[in-house]
């Protein structure tokens, strides 16, 4: 009963991720740091599915969403035990990207989204930006570290628990399946009362990626005030010459630089 | 008594694997999810899949770049996945030849990207040397005291 509880407590996560050597490092960090005893005590431990390409993960969520459709509303509410609590997808994919397994995912049913966490080799903004517009819930840059387990975990029980209304910052009640079904409705982006009510984790985390894509593009904006001064530069000059021609011919026509030659 | 040695050999190759920038921080934290987690082979596995798979990108990025019409696309899509498992495993100068690599791609130059990709095989042929004198090593010290692990 002790091994069934614990088993019912655990975070799945659905690891995405075309390269078998970050599947198998993920999958290590996910295990060791799950509160096995390795230093994180209390904190539920991960249930870690790994796949290979966006495909699959989409045939092992699909077959999750078949399986709530053929059940009664409250049976469905349940299914979701069975289901994936939160999706790990890297970004750079060959034929399904992360970022096209997001979509995806978010699409799929609003009541019962799956929160994703996407993770990328690159720091880029717009990529970044582009992710948590979507609806992820955070970007990671590969490699991960042990640190960003704890994100990882935040990410995957965010949501406060609906029954109790109890918005701890305990790990372990993130982790509650009883939470999940009912407090997926607040992950719609397009849901603006979900937004108002997101948890101070889901700010955290969003206030996290702004702050990333805005330091990350804080380079950017420097070469584009050097671009815009150099325009403008390069513009008075222009200007300053296209003068000094225009004198220079209204003399002319004037018949002032005949004279001027003249003298 | 006779594992001390070879344990002596192991942390001088680790040393000077870390000293001449071959492996970096990322590596350490394998070690030390194969120390916490318990799991004795985590790093030789983790190891053995990067060179595999390294060999195989190598491999692919050649035959790319013997092809009449180059599909650069093609080539940085494949350095980029050789980098990301650098990445992982720690090998900091792959990593770090592939970033090189893929300033070649972006230039569209052929002549570049052979270079890159000679440079890339070297260094990776030096770290696959490396991690195996390391495994061959860990195998050697477990078979003289396999209850270390």
């Amino acid at each position: 009963m002790g091994a069934a509880a614990a088993a019912a407590a655990a975070v799945r996560v659905l690891v995405v991720d075309d390269s078998p050597v970050d599947r198998r490092v993920v999958e290590r960090l996910l295990r060791t740091h799950c509160g096995d005893g390795s230093g994180d005590a209390g904190a539920a431990p991960f249930h870690v599915t790994a796949v290979d390409s966006g495909k699959k993960a989409m045939e092992l969520l699909g077959l999750e969403g078949r399986r709530r459709k053929q059940l009664s509303p409250s049976a469905a509410a349940d299914a979701d035990e069975q289901a994936v609590d939160i999706v790990l997808t890297d970004y750079c994919m060959p034929e399904m990207t992360g970022y096209d397994l997001l979509k995806a995912i978010k699409a799929l049913g609003s009541p019962n989204s799956i929160p994703v966490v996407v993770m990328s080799s690159e720091n880029e903004p717009q990529r970044i930006s582009r992710c948590l517009t979507a609806g992820a819930e955070d970007f990671i840059l590969k490699p991960l570290k042990i640190n960003d387990v704890q994100r990882l975990r935040k990410c995957s029980g965010a949501r406060p628990k609906a029954a109790t209304g109890d918005r701890d910052n305990d790990d372990d009640d993130r982790c509650s399946n009883t939470v999940i079904s009912s407090s997926r409705t607040k992950l719609q982006p397009s849901d603006h009362t979900a937004k108002k009510v997101a948890t101070p984790e889901q700010k955290t985390s969003h206030l996290a990626g702004l702050a990333m894509v805005m330091n990350a593009s804080s380079l950017e904006v420097t070469h584009y005030f050097q671009f815009i001064f150099q325009f403008i530069f390069k513009f008075i000059l222009i200007a300053y010459a296209v003068l000094c021609l225009s004198q220079l011919l209204h003399r002319w026509s004037n018949g002032s630089f005949l004279s001027l030659w003249c003298a | 008594m006779a594992a001390a040695p070879l344990r002596e050999q192991l942390s001088a190759l680790l040393s000077s694997m870390f000293s001449q920038g071959l492996v970096d921080e990322q590596f350490e934290q394998l070690q030390m999810l194969q120390d916490e987690g318990g799991t004795p082979g985590f790093v030789a596995e983790v190891v053995t899949l990067f060179c595999d798979d390294a060999e195989r990108i190598i491999a692919e990025i050649a035959t790319l770049l013997e092809q009449p019409i180059v599909s650069f696309d093609k080539v940085d899509a494949f350095v980029h996945q050789l980098k990301g498992s650098s990445a992982s495993v720690g090998a900091q100068k792959v990593k770090f030849t592939c970033m090189q690599f893929r300033q070649f791609c972006q230039e569209k130059s052929r002549d570049g990207c052979l270079m890159a990709l000679a440079v890339v095989r070297n260094e990776f042929y030096d770290l696959r040397n490396k991690f195996q004198t390391m495994l061959q090593l860990e195998q050697q010290i477990q078979a003289y005291d396999p209850k270390q692990q």
